[in-house]
């Protein structure tokens, strides 16, 4: 899977209904949960349904929210589980070496020698800086790899592919 | 209450001799070790520690802000993925 085949991202689910009014409790996953509502129009999974999202108030475990056309808690309730997705093309432009973990996701690893060394699982942050978590192609185990200059050159994300540069013993 | 002053900080002797090992040699290499409650001091700035987590070496570049605590803060026993949604990795 490559960054471009993700075109959209998840950045919230409903949790059920709050209140009588067609208020729901909301869980957002962005970075700032206040942003949830920043990007415009939220659908979901299938894309079958749009909503215009504004969010009224934090509450226990997210933020209670109007969603329009939405207005009794059986419809509220009704949507209980539901994930909310955005376009990609929505969220703004990274600053220069800067990259959404929802674009590494997927990218081929290579070696500065063409080698796979594996596909991106995930990104983490541990607080010693960030980590890409790489499936190797040969068994089920996972390699993390510091997400340095040095460390990772190239990362071209038209072309979904890493070159990466791994310090010795770090695939022992 | 903390460790007393006049004590020191503690580490492993053998993560001292591997730093050191490695800072000689030069190399690009990651410095695997098992101890979790070494002290990070300032001579290992710089280099790359894998701290072992029960499962795996979690690598571990070490950078001024970290003198002072423990390896182990900076290797969960326990991950947690969590969605991507909008947040950004920063590659320095």
């Amino acid at each position: 899977m490559s960054a471009g085949a993700n075109t959209r991202v998840c950045v919230g689910a409903v949790a059920g209904a709050f209140g009588v009014r067609g208020e729901v409790r909301l869980k957002s996953f962005t970075a700032e949960p206040e942003a949830l509502a920043a990007y415009g129009p939220v659908e979901t999974e299938d894309g079958a349904r749009s909503f215009d999202v504004t969010l009224t108030r934090p509450v226990k475990g997210g933020f209670a929210a109007r969603l329009s056309g939405v207005a009794s808690r059986e419809a509220a309730d009704s949507l209980r589980g539901t994930r909310l997705y955005v376009d990609r093309a929505r969220l703004p432009e990274p600053e220069d070496d800067e990259f959404y973990h929802a674009d590494l996701i997927g990218l081929a690893v290579h070696d500065t020698g063409g080698a796979l060394l594996g596909h991106v699982k995930a990104v983490l942050n541990h607080g010693a800086g960030d980590l890409l978590e790489l499936r190797r192609p040969e068994g089920p185990g996972t390699v993390l790899l510091p997400f340095t200059k040095a460390t990772v050159p190239t990362v071209d994300l038209k072309a979904g592919r890493v070159v990466a540069d791994p310090p010795e013993g770090l695939f022992d | 209450m903390g460790r007393s002053v006049w004590k020191g900080p503690f580490v492993d002797s053998y993560v001292l001799k591997k730093a050191e090992k490695s800072r000689e040699s030069g190399r690009n290499e990651v410095i695997k070790i098992w101890s979790r409650r070494s002290t990070i001091l300032p001579q290992f700035v710089g280099l790359t520690f894998g701290v072992y987590n029960g499962h795996k070496h979690i690598p571990v570049n070490v950078s001024e802000d970290m003198i002072g605590q423990k390896f182990g803060e900076y290797s969960p026993t326990r991950t947690y993925y969590g969605h991507a949604a909008d947040k950004k990795a920063k590659r320095k």
